[in-house]
C-alpha cells in the first residue's frame, strides 16, 4: 500500500467515524469482565443493557463477556471495526486499555464504571450502594438478638470498607452497643468460601447477615440456620422468600438510558466527556433498598420497561418494589428508639424516613454526615460536614462498631 | 478455649470435606491402576451441572446425584479411551478433560444460573447419637448422608485395595501392568473400571457442592476442588483410609482460614491451605524413600505389550 493510498483510506476511516457519529443510529459495544450468567456485576449490566436495547428504536447494541482485564484492547479494536460509536467496559481494571482506546479512537464515545480517568471522548459512571447500605444497617441494627451482625466482605477496598461503614454506622444508630464482625474472601465471587465464612460468624454468634460478594450463597447459609440476611447486587429474594429482609439492587439503565439520550440529542460528543462523571445514587434511581425491584424482568424476551405482563407467559409480571420483607414488618414497628433527631420512633419508619431524604434531589441526609469516628476513637468526619466525593472513594479507615480483620486501616 | 470451637470446627470440616473425600477416593483408584487423572475438576463440574439439572427437574436430590455419578463415568471413560486405548499422553489428556468440562458446564448451565434448588439434598440427625454431649454436635447433626456414605466407602475401598484379589490385581496393574499382563490379568479393563470409579466419585463430590453443600448452580462454582483433590491423593499416599483424615483435614483448614481471621492477618489465613498442599508435595518428593515407595510403579505409563 503506498502512501496516497494509506492517506486516502485513513480520510476514509475517519469519514466513516464521524458519520457514524452523526447520524441518527447508535451501536453500543458492552465489555464485561465475568459472564453474563454470574447472577452479580455482569448480570446486572447486561440486564440494564438489554433493557436501553429493547426502549429505542436508534439503538442497537452488542457485548462481549469474560474478557480478561489486560486484552481489553484488542476487544475494543474488534468492537470499533464492528461500527460501534459508544463503547461501554465494566470493569474497574479496564481503565488503562480503555485510556488508551480513547486515545486512539477519538471519533468513538467511551464509558468506564468505576474508573477516574476521563478525556474528552471517555466518561465515567459508578451507581453506589453506601445509602442503601446504611439502611439495611438500621433493619439489621434492630434485627440482631445477639448484638453481632455478619458480614462477608470480598476485597478490604475502599469500596467495600464504605459500604461496611455505612452499614454500620446504620446498625449502631438503632443499637448503639451493636458489633458487626467482618470476615474477608478475597474474591468477588466464590460461594465455597462464601459459605465458610457465614459459617464461621454463625459459630461466632452473629444472627443477621449482609455481604459483598457475587452469588447468593449468604442468604442461602443464613436461611438453613433460620437468621435473616440482605441480599446484594441482584434480587436475592427467591433464594429465601422468609430470611432475605430487604438489599441492594442495581438499576444501570438508568445511568445507560440517561447518557445514551445524551448522546443521541448531541449533548455529549466526543469532545466534552472529560468531566462528565455519573455518581449516581438512590437519588437518581440508579440504586434501590429493595428485596425485589418494582419490575421483575425476565431471561429472554420479555424484558422491557413498563408494559410487559406477561408479554411471554413467563415470570414477567409488574408489581411495587418490596422494600421490606413483610415478615420483619411487625419487628420492625415493634423495635422503637429514642432518636436524637426525631424522638421515640420506630425503625420502620426511620427507614422509610431516611430513604426519603436520600431520594429527595437535595438530598438532606448523609449517613457519613459528621461527627463521625473511626473505631479507634479518630474523628475522621467533623461535626455537621459530610464526606466529600473524593473522600468516600478513597476511605480506609472502620467506623466504630466494626470488629474483625481490617487490611490497610490507617 | 471453649468447646464451641472444636465441635463447630469439625462439623465444618466434614461438610466441606465431603467432596475432597470423594474425589481423592476416586484418583486413588484411578492412580493405583496407573491412570494419572487430571480431569477431576472438569469432572466435579460437569457432576456439579447434572446434579443440580437432573434434580431440579426430576424434583428429587437423589435423581440429580445419580445423573452426577453417571455423567462422571462418561467423562472418565472418555480420558481412559484417550490414555488406555490410544495411549495419548495422561497428563494432557487430563488438563483437557479439565478445560473441557468446565467450558461445557459452563455453557450448558447459563439457563440455570440464579435459582434455588427447589428440593436440596438435606441435613441429618443421626437418631440418639445426636443427644451425645460435645461428640453429638460435632458428628452427628449437619451432615448430609454423604458425609457417612463418604466414609464408608473409604472403608471399603480400603478392604478391596488390600484384602481382595481384585485389589491384588489393580494395584500390580499399576505398579508393573507387563507382569500382571502374563499373570493374565486384563490390564485394559482393570485400566477402564478404575478409571470409570473415579470419575463416579468425582461426579458425586461435584453432585454435593450443586445439590447439598449450596443448593444452585453457579459457573465455576467447584473453584479448584479439583486440583485440591490431585494433592490429597499424593498426601493420603494413594491410601483410602488415609484420605478420610486428609480430607477433613483440609476441611478444617479451610474453615479455621475464616474462623480465625480475628487473630491472624487474613491474607496468611488465605494462603493456608494451599500452601499446605505445596508442602505436601514437596515433602512427598523430597521426603524421601517411603513415600516414592509408595507411588504406583507405573503411574502416568501408558502400557503397551512387549514393549518395557
Amino acid at each position: 500500500m503506498n502512501m496516497r493510498k494509506l492517506v486516502l483510506v485513513v480520510a476514509a476511516l475517519t469519514l466513516v467515524g464521524l458519520l457514524g457519529l452523526g447520524a441518527e443510529k447508535i451501536k453500543a459495544g458492552f465489555i464485561y469482565v465475568g459472564p453474563i450468567g454470574d447472577y452479580g456485576w455482569t448480570h446486572a449490566h447486561d440486564v440494564a443493557r438489554r433493557i436501553v436495547d429493547e426502549k429505542y428504536d436508534w439503538l442497537e447494541t452488542v457485548y462481549i463477556e469474560s474478557v480478561p482485564e489486560g486484552e481489553v484492547e484488542t476487544y475494543i479494536d474488534q468492537l470499533v471495526r464492528q461500527g460501534c460509536n459508544v463503547i461501554f467496559t465494566t470493569s474497574f481494571g479496564f481503565i488503562d486499555g480503555t485510556f488508551a482506546a480513547a486515545q486512539r479512537y477519538p471519533n468513538v464515545i467511551f464509558a468506564h464504571a468505576s474508573g477516574f480517568k476521563r478525556a474528552p471522548n471517555m466518561a465515567t459512571y459508578m451507581a453506589d450502594f453506601y445509602q442503601v447500605y446504611y439502611l439495611n444497617g438500621l433493619m439489621a441494627g434492630a434485627l440482631t438478638k445477639t448484638g453481632k451482625v455478619g458480614y462477608v466482605g470480598a476485597f478490604p477496598i475502599p469500596e467495600v470498607k464504605r459500604h461496611i461503614s455505612a452499614f454500620t454506622i446504620g446498625v449502631r444508630e438503632v443499637n448503639p452497643t451493636a458489633e458487626v464482625h467482618v470476615r474477608w474472601i478475597y474474591e468477588w465471587y466464590n460461594p465455597a468460601a462464601a459459605k465458610e465464612a457465614t459459617e464461621a460468624l454463625i459459630a461466632e454468634g452473629c444472627d443477621v447477615f449482609a455481604f459483598t460478594e457475587d452469588s447468593p450463597t449468604v442468604v442461602q447459609v443464613a436461611a438453613e440456620r433460620g437468621l435473616p440476611s440482605f441480599g446484594h447486587y441482584s434480587p436475592m429474594y427467591e433464594f429465601a422468600p422468609d430470611y432475605v429482609v430487604s438489599g441492594q439492587l442495581v438499576h444501570w439503565e438508568v445511568i445507560y438510558d440517561d447518557f445514551l439520550v445524551k448522546i443521541h440529542e448531541g449533548i455529549y460528543t466526543t469532545r466534552n466527556l472529560a468531566h462528565v462523571d455519573y455518581w449516581w445514587l438512590l437519588a437518581q434511581g440508579a440504586v434501590e433498598c429493595a428485596a425485589v425491584p418494582a419490575v421483575v424482568y425476565c431471561e429472554t424476551a420479555c424484558v422491557s420497561d413498563t408494559s410487559c405482563a406477561c408479554c411471554c407467559g413467563c415470570c414477567c409480571e409488574i408489581s411495587p418494589s418490596m422494600v421490606v420483607n413483610p415478615v420483619y414488618e411487625r419487628a420492625l414497628k415493634d423495635y422503637t428508639i429514642n432518636h436524637p433527631a426525631f424522638g421515640t420512633i420506630s425503625v420502620y419508619d426511620l427507614v422509610f424516613l431516611r430513604h426519603n431524604q436520600f431520594a429527595d434531589p437535595g438530598i438532606t441526609f448523609d449517613p457519613f454526615e459528621g461527627p463521625v469516628y473511626d473505631r479507634k476513637g479518630n474523628l475522621v468526619v467533623p461535626a455537621g460536614m459530610w464526606m466529600s466525593y473524593d473522600h468516600l472513594i478513597t476511605m480506609e479507615w472502620a467506623a466504630a462498631g466494626v470488629a474483625g480483620p481490617w487490611p490497610g486501616e490507617p | 478455649m471453649d468447646l464451641g470451637w472444636l465441635v463447630s470446627t469439625v462439623s465444618r470440616a466434614l461438610a466441606f470435606g465431603v467432596p475432597l473425600l470423594w474425589g481423592t477416593l476416586g484418583e486413588i483408584y484411578a492412580e493405583r491402576s496407573g491412570v494419572v487423572n487430571l480431569g477431576v475438576e472438569g469432572m466435579m463440574i460437569l457432576g456439579a451441572y447434572a446434579g443440580f439439572a437432573v434434580a431440579q427437574t426430576l424434583g428429587h436430590p437423589g435423581w440429580g446425584l445419580l445423573a452426577a455419578a453417571a455423567v462422571g463415568v462418561v467423562a472418565a471413560v472418555w480420558h481412559a479411551f484417550l490414555t488406555v486405548t490410544l495411549r495419548a499422553n495422561q497428563y494432557v489428556s487430563g488438563l483437557a478433560l479439565t478445560l473441557f468440562g468446565l467450558g461445557l458446564a459452563g455453557l450448558l448451565g447459563r439457563g440455570w444460573e440464579g435459582r434455588p434448588l427447589r428440593v436440596p439434598l438435606g441435613t441429618i440427625t443421626v437418631p440418639s447419637l445426636a443427644e451425645i454431649p460435645v461428640l453429638g454436635p460435632m458428628l452427628f447433626v449437619d451432615q448430609t448422608i454423604l458425609t457417612y456414605l463418604g466414609i464408608l466407602l473409604a472403608v471399603v475401598l480400603w478392604v478391596v485395595l488390600f484384602r481382595t484379589r481384585w485389589g491384588i490385581a489393580i494395584r500390580s496393574v499399576g505398579e508393573s501392568p507387563a507382569t500382571a499382563d502374563s499373570l493374565g490379568i486384563n490390564v485394559t479393563v482393570v485400566r477402564y473400571l478404575c478409571v470409570a470409579l473415579g470419575g463416579l466419585l468425582a461426579g458425586v463430590g461435584g453432585g454435593y457442592l450443586s445439590v447439598a453443600y449450596r443448593p444452585s448452580w453457579t459457573e465455576g462454582m467447584t473453584a479448584g476442588m479439583g486440583w485440591i483433590v490431585i494433592a490429597l491423593t499424593i498426601f493420603a499416599s494413594w491410601d483410602p483410609l488415609q484420605a478420610i483424615w486428609g480430607a477433613f483435614f483440609f476441611g478444617a483448614l479451610y474453615h479455621l482460614s475464616f474462623r480465625l481471621q480475628a487473630y491472624v492477618s487474613p491474607e496468611l489465613l488465605k494462603l493456608m491451605p494451599y500452601a499446605f498442599a505445596i508442602l505436601v508435595l514437596a515433602v512427598s518428593g523430597f521426603g524421601g524413600a517411603r513415600w516414592r515407595r509408595r507411588a504406583p510403579g507405573s503411574l502416568g505409563v501408558p502400557y503397551v505389550r512387549g514393549e518395557r
